[in-house]
């Protein structure tokens, strides 16, 4: 008889599988998930448990800094527990305008590099509250898509730990930019060496002839970062 | 229909210096096109419903970017088969390897021949009709063991031989299954089969029933042998539960492994063709063919007491558990047996043309196949062998003598006659 019981058992699962697809079939727009890229769920607003509701009300998910604002004081890469903040700063020149923040203090450091890795993030917010600009804040943006293809200046390192496309660079500072000024202080610094070149050479020589301190007053440091400035 | 058309197109002046047999063979020609079209038509659609049924049974939406609905996805996919490179392997065998998928096309496409769409319009009215197209659909696999082989790739033979003994095994119950609708009928011609299924009876010749004279309500044998039939002809034409010859997770794909662009196609357009076929067969032979089931005034009554039934079930069933009861269901219920008992003329309009009848109910067949691949596991090839040898066959053979039994009960046949 089990030959007739493995019929009927045939059947009847079969028949049951059948009305689970059907059951699927004959409702499948209730079923079926969101469609991504036409439709997005609502960011979710929920209390993270720490102070007032109204302040709290969001999921701390992703950092973002108003570069804009940015005056480069680097008080949140010193703060941040984990690293994942690095910032690099150029001083402009004397008398340079490079706009005010949004609190109206005027920004004196050139911030070519601003990067947040949001793979060692931790969520802790504890760099939003050093900052004196309040330019750096957690969102509520839990997708971390990224529209652009942006190449980001790395190192290796952070590359490889990078294969996400987590590394989020905020500064603006084109690198073509960076270059100038770099190669601006580079060629002051050459200058500069130049003259202790030119001065230790002197030195040597007066050492074996008489000493002449007027010719010492001519090539004086100070020309040359007069020349960087123009 | 071939002579019908053929002296029709000599009744205009422009093709009257035709003669007989140019005409003739005009016809033909012409009909041949049609059904290409048709098959190849047949393919595009059937593709595109069964990716939607896929999805929506696996809770998916499917093609949605290409038109609306994604309806033109097939489109843009054939246009791509079209483009695609045709690679032939260095070791395949080049001629064998050329032929195979036409084999396999052209089996599927000439079934096409002896089935009857509509009163009248049969491409080959054979008195063999039903015996030509089970004979001519196993042709398949000669144009599948010839790919497989010729590919020289060890899947492809595999497949090959697996499909050689699946529709070989399955060829049998097929047959006896089908034999139990012809010693009811007794004749092997598609239309008179047909035409034997007209009008509106009781269900199973006692239960006082009102229901189609479709050999599928006939008697519990030839249900069953329906059911046989539909099962070993999914085999036949290797679809999903029994899909071993191209089953993908073992196989890469079969017989297809080497093949690509239009020759791959060519496999798509011949599976699709076979279970146009297989569905045609079975609307055909079980359930009356282009018949209308509202033809007369009891099919009319028939078709608004089943209307009424299924707004019956649709009440209980669907609207119970959804808890969301109405009144609407329950006011139809009672305006449709008001118009099934007193004003059954009204649905007379339902009987509509032979075609369109016969696509619903293959239509209907087709999207049981498509139900059964997208629910059911594939059979290992043990288990295909034993479904086929231990439990079809006794089975078909058994209940060929219950159709007897069963006609000598009802007084169609008598032992002394």
């Amino acid at each position: 008889m089990g030959y007739f019981k493995n019929i009927g058992d045939s059947i009847t699962t079969l028949i049951t599988g059948m009305k689970v697809t059907m059951g699927y079939f004959v409702r499948a727009k209730e079923h079926v998930t969101l469609q991504y890229p036409d439709e997005k769920w609502p960011n979710p607003e929920r209390n993270i448990g720490v102070g007032e509701l109204d302040t709290y009300n969001v999921i701390r998910s992703k950092l973002h800094v108003d570069i804009d604002d940015c005056i480069g004081c680097k008080k949140c890469e010193r703060a941040c527990p984990v690293n994942c903040i690095t910032i690099d700063t150029l001083k402009t020149d004397k008398g340079e305008d490079i706009g005010t923040t949004k609190l109206g203090t005027q920004k004196r450091l050139l911030v070519t590099r601003f990067t947040i890795d949001m793979t060692e993030c931790m969520y802790c917010d504890l760099c939003t509250f050093p900052c004196p600009e309040e330019c750096i804040y957690m969102t509520p943006d839990y997708r971390f898509e990224r529209g652009d293809n942006k190449e980001v200046q790395v190192t290796n390192v952070e590359r490889w730990r990078d294969r996400n496309n987590l590394i989020y660079e905020y500064s603006t500072v084109p690198k073509t930019e960076v270059d100038r000024r770099l190669q601006i202080i580079a060629d002051a610094e050459a200058v500069k060496a130049a003259a202790l070149e030119k001065a230790r050479v002197a030195a040597e020589a007066s050492a074996t002839a008489t000493p002449k301190p007027a010719e010492n007053r001519e090539i004086t440091p100070g020309s040359g970062e007069e020349q960087a400035h123009e | 229909m071939i002579d019908a058309f053929a002296s029709w197109m000599l009744q205009f002046g422009a093709l009257s210096w035709l003669g007989t047999t140019p005409a003739t063979i005009l016809a033909m020609s012409l009909v041949a096109v049609a059904i290409f079209i048709f098959v190849a038509l047949n393919a595009l659609v059937l593709v595109y419903v069964e990716r939607k049924v896929s999805a929506f049974m696996q809770v998916r939406l499917g093609p949605m970017r290409v038109g609306p609905m994604g309806t033109l996805q097939t489109v843009a996919d054939a246009l791509k088969l079209l483009l695609k490179e045709d690679i032939i392997p260095r070791f395949a065998d080049p001629i064998l390897f050329r032929v195979g998928p036409w084999i396999i096309l052209l089996a599927s496409f000439v079934a096409f021949a002896a089935v009857p769409f509509s009163p009248g319009w049969v491409p080959a009215d054979m008195s063999i009709g039903l015996f030509y197209v089970v004979s001519i659909s196993s042709v398949v696999v000669i144009g599948i063991v010839m790919s497989g082989w010729a590919s020289n790739n060890k899947w492809s033979l595999y497949g090959a031989m697996r499909s050689a003994a699946q529709i070989v095994s399955y060829e049998i119950p097929v047959g006896l299954s089908l034999l139990a609708a012809v010693a009811v009928v007794g004749t092997l011609n598609l239309q008179e089969i047909i035409a034997a299924q007209a009008g509106v009876g009781n269900l199973f010749h006692w239960i006082p029933i009102p229901f189609p004279n479709w050999y599928i309500f006939h008697s519990p044998f030839l249900f069953l042998a329906g059911c046989i039939y539909l099962i070993a002809a999914t085999a036949e034409v290797n679809r999903t539960p029994f899909d071993i010859p191209e089953s993908e997770s073992e196989l890469v794909a079969g017989f297809m492994t080497e093949y690509s662009g239009i020759r791959w196609a060519l496999f798509f357009l011949s599976e699709y063709a076979n279970a146009a076929v297989v569905a045609l067969l079975t609307a055909i032979v079980f359930l009356g063919g282009w018949q209308s089931p509202f033809a007369d005034l009891a099919g009319a009554r028939f078709g608004m007491i089943s209307l009424t039934v299924l707004a019956l079930i649709w009440t209980i069933f669907v609207k119970y558990k959804v808890k969301r009861l109405s009144i609407y269901p329950i006011g139809t219920i009672l305006a449709l047996t008001v118009i099934a008992w007193l004003f059954p003329a009204f649905a007379i309009w339902l009987a509509t043309p032979g075609l369109v009848w016969i696509a619903i109910k293959g239509g209907v067949v087709i999207f049981l196949l498509m139900w059964f691949r997208w629910t059911f596991p594939r059979l290992r090839v043990d288990q295909l062998m034993y479904l086929s040898w231990k439990v079809l066959l006794p089975i078909a053979l058994i209940n060929l003598a219950g159709v007897a039994v069963w006609m000598w009960l009802t007084g169609a046949i008598s032992l002394v006659g």
